[in-house]
């Protein structure tokens, strides 16, 4: 994403503008949208004119329209249907990125003046990846985690990619993963007869008619070419990931593609453990948790409240937060997170914002979206205890006041 | 042959009579009918299309010209039209079934006709069953004259007309069929196959059948056991051995040329592992045993459990040699891991052979050793010990599997005296079967023989099925008719509960069956789910669970993503009362009551919908409300299905 202007007043007031460069910029934009913003940006809206003996014009016309965001949608799409359409006969040479184009809606009224239409209609924008997105939020509006987002996003050369065949005995599915996003771009499935002891012709059948349709998947999904793909996993249990690396190697020989040849060095086989890349720093964390949870109790919460609480006892040695949470339509809901987090970036400790777009981000989800390892060990029930206590302890104390007023009054 | 003649010798104008005759006294009937049995029925022929009824008139009036009238047949209308219902409405199918029965004059024709009368009824309800009759023309050419016939006598019928029309398009009768060959007949009542099968099942027969899955850490021998035995009992000849013994020493592994009767594949014989089930079987004196040869590789438990979801009774096989016994029994053995994966799919009864003795030279000691190391956690386990035994085996050179002589055995001789192998599974108890619950037969293998008809493997969970049957494939909405039914290379008429059989299928596209799918009755359909409660008992874990862990479920033979969407309470593992309600994890051996929820199969898409599977609760049928669930390629927890959300 390419930073192209920037208008900040002190309260986090202000405007940003933005070019996305690829799918996962538009994934940070749908990151920082919200509801109320007002986002502007080239639109193609058809108008009609009456003209004066009544007959109807009807044109295109390309503007720029300012919005009042009332709702923001993002769909991920693998663009499987328009790649196959592409895809040449020549499979070998077909090596280019795919066109994959995640599509971010954002609908609302239009609030801006302008010749052609009027203030107050409805309109949905679609950014698209290189047009160019203002977004102005109200006061407060650009806080630490948004700034923060627009910062991220924007830092050059972040390119690096994973591409990942994840496959068991007749099925594999094909994803890229990015920093933010795993994409899942196609799922195979071919349905091999399994064993019967005397006669295995029937299995080895479905087993090469699995390997070929595999690699005419794996030519046609995998950019793996392209300078951005680091690596490429094949995970599985068994002996597939050997088979299938075997496969796709003698297939490529076979064929003289010399460009899957010299990527060679780019494939790393591994068992699949769980269905997620472990590289990424969430997910060692999230392991981190989940063993913490495992090992001592008492020093891994989770929920909002129980992280609420644990925070304000300065408990918080890690943070893990969900970036569902910061999505929120609710304002509120969303400053109160932005509290927590600043809170404990304030005391030193480490905040993870996980994507939801990853496996490890979905987990995180499941929990409730917020996790956090503490630094020493507390009792969930003694706290929610001492809460109670401290509560009744006000009750009582302004019942105390009210009587005492009371009294006075008497 | 013969009926060919006498359609052929038919007075037009007696059958034209005959036919208005049959249409008053057919109004008439329907009316007593109903009353007449209106206990057995609850829709009658009220349920009928008109199409449905126009077809069975027609189709009565073919059947008429063939067999007489009600006074020269016997053949009541009433019967006539259950037969045509039965087959839908295919005259010669009804036709054949018609002079059988009349033929035989079956002391119990009318109360089979009664109950085939029921179950025609809740199929002609189901809407699909209804629409395929109704494209459903006669079948054979030799109808087709028929229908030509009953045309000109009766040219007021609309069906007639439809029939000539479709005769004058010059459609080919086997290309407008969905079914590419006529089902065969249901030719016993269920009754009596019903009373069959329990006969069997009470031992009154010669043999009782029992499935047996073979467990064991990798490299324990399990298939070589298996191989040896089945040579031991001459289900292998010399010349098999022979080939096997040549081909694996060529490539280096003549150790495992024992196994190859089982790991038929080119990999699993290049490598010396037994990767998928292998199915085989046998005979000792008293018992006909089903053998499944489960893969004792970790990577494989997919397939395991595959195998053990259709087994009865254990053998486990323990590597007696110095170091092995251990690796398997420590944490992340498969010894360990698939007993408790036997137990909580259902198995109670284990046989323990402990393998390759020679290799320590026979030792009581060692023997004694390892029977030591592995009661305890037996007992703990859930296996009784009085449903526990334990046989010192050499499977290599085939000691104490069927009998103990010969120069290998004296050393085994001195201080053992008890049952071989072979002895033990004769004795082993097949469990109660369930014959009275509706069908399930969860498919674990979907193939073609060779003669290209599509087969499912599995095991029948429940209830019994007949050749003739037309069973639902559940998910799916599609039917298919079992056509035969092998079991051990012969042809049976029916399999009950507990049997593992393959059933060859027609009038079905194979891509609507998948590994995993259920065949059930067409009344009486699997639920289908995407959410349910399960009662669970949490394994030797590290991690422990959380609401929203993400887990691979089991179910038979299919796996399927799901996360454990919520914690509902902890249990008491010996009463299964609540110890606390919504607790925050749950760590190891702990049970507890949890909310499981499939997990779409599209990660990118918040809102992909779970593809649901087919499940029932436990308290309904046992087999198919047992569930494992397993993380990161270990297994954390089993349970049962208590409740269906």
């Amino acid at each position: 994403m390419k930073l192209l202007g920037k208008h900040l007043d002190k309260d986090g007031s202000g405007y940003v503008t933005l070019r996305p460069d690829d799918d996962e910029d538009i994934w940070h934009l749908y990151n920082l949208i919200q509801e109320g913003d007002r986002v502007r940006a080239s639109a193609v809206r058809r108008v009609q004119n009456v003209s004066a003996t009544g007959s109807i014009e009807s044109h295109r016309v390309r503007l720029n329209l300012t919005l009042a965001v009332a709702r923001v949608t993002w769909s991920p799409s693998t663009a499987a249907a328009g790649e196959a359409a592409s895809f040449s006969t020549d499979a070998s040479t077909s090596t280019s990125a795919p066109a994959h184009a995640a599509t971010l809606h954002i609908s609302g009224r239009v609030t801006s003046e302008n010749p052609h239409v009027k203030m107050g209609a409805f309109h949905t924008l679609d950014v698209e990846v290189n047009r160019d997105v203002r977004i102005e939020k109200d006061e407060g509006g650009w806080d630490s985690i948004a700034l923060g987002r627009v910062e991220e996003s924007c830092v050059p050369g972040r390119g690096a990619e994973v591409a990942a065949i994840v496959c068991g005995e007749g099925t594999a599915t094909f994803c890229l993963l990015s920093q933010h996003m795993t994409m899942v771009m196609h799922r195979l499935e071919v349905s091999i007869p399994r064993k019967i002891a005397a006669n295995s012709g029937a299995h080895e059948k479905g087993l090469t008619r699995f390997y070929s349709a595999l690699f005419t998947s794996f030519l046609r999904h995998i950019p793996y070419s392209s300078p951005t793909i680091r690596a490429i996993v094949i995970a599985s249990p068994g002996w597939v990931r050997d088979a299938v690396f075997d496969y796709i190697m003698a297939e490529a020989t076979r064929t003289g593609n010399k460009a899957l040849l010299s990527t060679r060095n780019k494939f790393i086989k591994i068992a699949s453990q769980l269905k997620e890349t472990k590289f990424a720093r969430e997910g060692i964390m999230l392991d981190k948790f989940f063993k913490m949870l495992g090992a001592d109790e008492m020093r891994a919460w989770y929920g909002p409240v129980h992280v609420a609480l644990a925070a304000d006892r300065g408990a918080i040695g890690t943070l893990l937060i969900s970036d569902d949470l910061f999505r929120a339509s609710d304002p509120i809901m969303r400053k109160k997170y932005v509290q927590l987090v600043e809170d404990a970036r304030q005391k030193n400790a480490e905040v993870l914002i996980f994507s939801s777009m990853h496996e490890s981000g979905q987990q995180l989800n499941q929990l409730s979206g917020i996790a956090a390892i503490l630094t020493f060990p507390l009792d969930v029930e003694v706290v929610e205890a001492e809460e109670r206590e401290a509560k009744e302890e006000e009750e009582r104390r302004k019942q105390a006041e009210e009587n005492g007023e009371d009294v006075n009054a008497g | 042959m013969s009926r060919h003649r006498d359609v052929r010798n038919i007075n037009v104008a007696g059958k034209m009579f005959q036919a208005l005759g049959n249409e008053t006294r057919l109004i008439s009937h329907s009316h007593s009918d109903e009353l007449d049995d209106g206990a057995v029925s609850d829709g009658g022929e009220e349920d009928l299309s008109p199409q449905e009824y126009e077809q069975l008139m027609s189709g009565l009036d073919h059947i008429r010209a063939t067999v007489g009238s009600q006074e020269q047949s016997g053949l009541s209308d009433k019967e006539i039209k259950d037969t045509l219902y039965h087959y839908f409405f295919n005259v010669e199918q009804s036709i054949n079934y018609l002079l059988e029965a009349q033929t035989r004059k079956i002391a119990a024709r009318e109360r089979k006709a009664a109950k085939e009368r029921e179950k025609a009824e809740k199929l002609a309800q189901q809407k699909k069953a209804a629409e395929a009759s109704a494209k459903l023309p006669p079948a054979k050419p030799k109808k087709a004259t028929g229908a030509k016939l009953s045309g000109a006598s009766t040219p007021v019928r609309s069906t007639d007309i439809r029939q000539l029309d479709l005769a004058g398009l010059n459609l080919d009768d086997e290309t407008v069929l969905p079914i590419d060959e006529p089902p065969p007949k249901i030719t016993v009542a269920r009754e009596k196959v019903l009373e069959e099968a329990r006969k069997q099942l009470e031992g009154n027969a010669d043999k009782k059948t029992v499935s047996l899955v073979v467990i064991g850490h990798v490299d324990a021998g399990k298939s070589t056991l298996m191989g040896r035995l089945l040579y031991e009992l001459g289900r292998v000849d010399d010349k098999t051995r022979k080939a096997h013994e040549r081909a694996s020493s060529k490539i280096g592994k003549s150790s495992f040329s024992w196994a190859w009767e089982l790991d038929g594949t080119t990999e699993e014989r290049e490598r010396g592992i037994t990767m998928d089930i292998a199915l085989q079987s046998f005979a000792t004196p008293r018992r006909q045993i089903t053998i499944l040869d489960a893969p004792g590789h970790r990577d494989f438990i997919p397939n395991m459990i595959s195998g053990a979801s259709q087994a009865d009774c254990a053998l486990l096989v323990v590597d007696a040699a110095v170091g092995e016994f251990e690796a398997g029994f420590e944490r992340g053995g498969q010894t360990r891991e698939h007993l408790l994966l036997v137990r909580s799919l259902g198995v109670s009864q284990v046989v323990i052979a402990i393998n390759k003795l020679d290799q320590v030279q026979w030792s009581q000691a060692r023997y004694k050793e390892i029977c030591k190391l592995l009661r305890p956690f037996l007992i703990q386990s859930g296996f009784h010990p009085s449903k526990t035994k334990f046989v010192p085996v050499g499977a290599m050179a085939g000691v104490n599997l069927v009998a103990r002589d010969g120069d290998e055995a004296q050393a085994l001789n001195a201080w053992y005296s008890g049952p071989t192998l072979c002895d033990l599974l004769d004795e082993l108890e097949p469990p109660t079967r369930d014959l009275d619950a509706p069908l399930r037969f969860p498919v674990a293998n979907v193939f073609r023989t060779p003669s290209s008809v599509i087969a499912v493997s599995g095991r029948v969970c429940g209830g019994l099925v007949q050749v003739g049957e037309r069973l639902r494939i559940v998910p799916g909405d599609e039917t298919a008719v079992v056509k035969a039914i092998e079991s051990e290379e012969e042809r049976l008429e029916w399999a009950a509960a507990g049997s593992n059989v393959t059933l060859h299928l027609t009038a079905v596209d194979p891509r609507h069956i998948t590994i995993g799918s259920v065949l059930c009755p067409p009344t009486d359909v699997v639920p289908l789910v995407t959410s349910f409660t399960a009662r669970i008992i949490v394994f030797d874990i590290q991690v422990p669970i959380t609401a929203g862990t993400s887990v691979e479920l089991f179910h038979h033979s299919r796996d399927v993503p799901a996360s454990i969407s919520k914690l509902l309470a902890t249990l008491d593992r010996a009463s299964g009362t609540v110890l606390r309600k919504n607790p925050r994890v749950l760590a190891k051996s702990m049970s507890a009551e949890v909310q499981i929820t499939l997990r779409s199969t599209t990660v990118s898409g918040p809102t992909a919908r779970a593809q649901p599977i087919p499940l029932e609760p436990f308290s309904v049928n046992k087999e198919m409300g047992r569930i494992l669930i397993r993380r990161g390629g270990e297994t954390i927890g089993a349970g049962i299905v208590t409740e269906l959300n």
